[in-house]
């Protein structure tokens, strides 16, 4: 059971923790633990998670006692809690407002009604309850060995923030370009697919504008912008350097904050490089047909043994990136659940774009996102047939063990 | 082919930024024509357009402090550059406090306008450098005759233009009731614009707005004051005019040839705007 109470500055801060979780997903886990409450969200193909911790010492008081029905006294039980963002985000509107008006919030979890109970205790003798009902999931923890990446950056946010509103909004993705002597960013804007007709815009950081600046590989990774400006956003309420943890591309990329009260991460699937140069629009949909079915093949096994596994990718187009759908997708799809394809998933390139691609900016926009799985992070009871979700595991390239 | 410029003063480079914002609004792709003393923005009556034609000229020596370009060839001192124009706008938005932009021709992959921000970094003194590379398809010598600046049909009358600004909130509720537009001015400061259904019939009239004094006096002294000379227009097309028109212009005038084309002419500050709007047929 659940039981902590914020004031109003810091309901703000949880408030907002939320709104930027809900760009990321429909779903929210609230994942209770000792150390204090987590919110974790991923979104549905895969390629995002994001989870913020708030530490018991963040709340006015804190209690967390996992339930009493435990099958085995030494594990840990999870509250299980998957709320619906559109039953809590309105809950948590107007932050400002919030602040100022609410002296104290109550968040209680009543797991036997599958109820969390949000209490507002405001001016003027207002008392606000909202019964918010749940849905039983296990939540997906992540393990990353953030320490293990080859490159890591601190920088303040506000320096990122104000490099990305020179870039036009309606990017898609952007692409962090490292060597030991510079960081650059880059982007592509324009609705078109061609190559040719978007503006490339590109800007360089010196290594001394950052806290901490280690490449120990000279890399380029791309992944979705959408996600970096929510973190931006979040970080407004925080007090925290960013911290950007990366290596090869394909390998996702996790962008972090923490200040002692709270830690907020987003792990994020970065495009990965294509093996060989696909010359037909033929064989770039055969070699993805194959490796989805080694997915599915190699999902199976997981299922079956939960131990970790060596990192699975599996390629999904850039959206909006390539043509409309390659027709193999939809049988692959319900298959794929488990394997969590995007819908949008691999399309056909047409010749002329593949032919054109050259050196330089270009090629990036034919790579694939590479998708992550997650999958319970402990050696606990795993449910793997009903939750196929959770039982996966981790994507971690690390050598330790999941359980480790 | 080359082309590189440069601009350090704040000013001249807002001046730029309103211009490139003006043109992204009234024409989505739009000629680049450099040459050693100016510099264009074309769009050509092509059918394409509806056979609206505009010519934006400004001097580069009141824009740029440096500005070097060789065209295709000696003879053809000039460069015809194809880009969409919101593009350029785009980039010129990233430099609104910057130290210096250069603008230049080249070709990475594929020909790029590169526009070069430097910007002055809030935390310390050193700049950063944004740069923004416009994708541009290079114009051949055989399409330029298509790309010159329109001759100014004598007009049967001309007159000095309101205030654009309500005229384009009078425009903008016509637009929900009719498609045409009839515009009509006399040589007496009188202008209207017109809209005509089977229902209803909305005139604005304007009065006292002067009539610039015109060279040729003969044409107009023939002409009675009072008559009116009209057009049918498409109303969006007079809307997209209005509605680029974020500053108020120096000089705006509009010469109007009976039942064939509309003409507005504005000068703003040094730079010039001409925009066709052909007769509804």
């Amino acid at each position: 059971m659940l039981k902590c109470g914020m004031t109003g500055g810091q309901v703000k801060v949880f408030g907002k923790a939320i709104q930027t979780l809900s760009r990321v997903s429909d779903d929210l886990w609230l994942d209770p633990s000792e150390k204090g409450l987590a919110l974790r969200a991923v979104n549905s193909c895969h390629s995002t998670y994001g989870y913020i911790l708030f530490s018991s010492l963040f709340f006015q008081h804190y209690q967390w006692s996992p339930s009493a029905t435990m099958i085995d006294n030494s594990i840990p039980m999870n509250l299980n809690c998957k709320l619906a963002i559109k039953s809590i985000l309105p809950i948590f509107r107007c932050l400002n407002y919030l602040e100022r008006s609410v002296e104290k919030c109550k968040i209680v979890s009543r797991s036997d009604k599958c109820r969390v109970v949000i209490q507002f205790f405001c001016k003027h003798g207002i008392k606000r309850t909202h019964n918010v009902y749940f849905q039983d999931s296990q939540p997906l923890k992540i393990l990353f060995e953030k320490s293990l990446c080859a490159n890591i950056l601190m920088i303040k946010p506000r320096l990122l923030t104000e490099a990305i509103v020179l870039l036009s909004s309606n990017q898609e993705e952007v692409t962090f370009s490292v060597t030991p002597g510079n960081f650059c960013l880059k982007s592509w804007s324009g609705e078109s697919l061609d190559l040719s007709s978007s503006v490339y815009s590109e800007m360089s950081f010196d290594p001394e504008e950052f806290d901490f600046f280690q490449v120990g590989l000279d890399t380029e990774i791309t992944f979705c912008f959408k996600e970096l400006k929510g973190m931006l956003s979040f970080s407004e309420v925080m007090h925290a350097p960013i911290s950007i943890y990366f290596d090869f591309p394909g390998k996702p990329v996790v962008l972090s904050m923490d200040d002692m009260l709270l830690e907020a991460n987003f792990i994020l699937a970065t495009l990965s490089d294509q093996p060989s140069r696909v010359s037909s629009p033929q064989s770039l949909c055969l070699s993805q047909a194959q490796r989805r079915s080694d997915l599915i093949q190699s999902s199976a096994q997981v299922g079956k043994s939960g131990a970790s596994q060596a990192p699975e990718s599996i390629s999904r187009a850039a959206p909006k990136r390539l043509f409309p759908k390659d027709p193999l997708d939809s049988s692959c799809a319900t298959e794929t659940k488990r394997a969590s394809t995007n819908q949008d998933d691999i399309s056909e390139v047409p010749e002329s774009v593949v032919s054109d691609m050259e050196e330089g900016p270009g090629p990036s926009h034919l790579r694939k996102f590479s998708s992550m799985f997650f999958g319970a992070v402990s050696s606990e009871q795993q449910e793997h047939a009903s939750h196929p979700l959770d039982s996966w595991a981790i994507a971690s390239d690390s050598e330790e063990d999941v359980s480790g | 082919m080359k082309f590189r410029a440069k601009i350090v003063d704040l000013a001249c480079l807002n001046h730029f930024t309103r211009v490139s914002n003006m043109i992204a609004k009234l024409a989505k792709t739009c000629t680049l024509r450099i040459s050693p003393e100016k510099l264009n923005f074309i769009l050509s009556d092509k059918l394409a357009s509806g056979g609206v034609s505009m010519w934006c000229e400004l001097e580069q020596e009141n824009i740029f402090s440096e500005f070097q370009m060789e065209g295709v060839s000696v003879e053809n001192n000039a460069i015809y550059l194809e880009l969409t124009s919101e593009n350029l706008s785009r980039a010129l938005k990233t430099a609104q406090n910057a130290r210096a932009l250069k603008i230049k021709l080249t070709n990475k992959h594929f020909p790029c306008l590169t526009v070069s921000v430097e910007l002055q970094l809030s935390s310390s003194s050193s700049s950063r450098i944004v740069t923004h590379d416009i994708p541009i398809k290079v114009i051949p010598r055989r399409l330029w005759k298509d790309l010159q600046e329109p001759s100014v049909p004598d007009s049967d009358v001309s007159i000095y233009l309101p205030a654009l600004k309500t005229m384009k909130s009078v425009v903008e509720k016509m637009k929900n009731i009719s498609n045409q537009l009839v515009i009509e001015a006399n040589l007496n400061g009188e202008l209207n614009l017109k809209i005509e259904t089977e229902l209803v019939c909305v005139t604005t009239h304007f009065k006292d707005l002067g009539n610039p004094i015109l060279p040729s006096e003969s044409v107009s002294q023939s002409r009675h004051p009072e008559d009116m000379a009209e057009v049918h227009i498409d109303i969006k097309k007079l809307l997209q005019f209005l509605a680029g028109q974020q500053v108020t212009p120096t000089k705006a005038v509009c010469n109007i040839v009976s039942n064939r084309i509309v003409h507005f002419d504005l000068l703003l500050e040094d730079i010039s705007l001409q925009y066709f709007i052909p007769a509804l047929s």
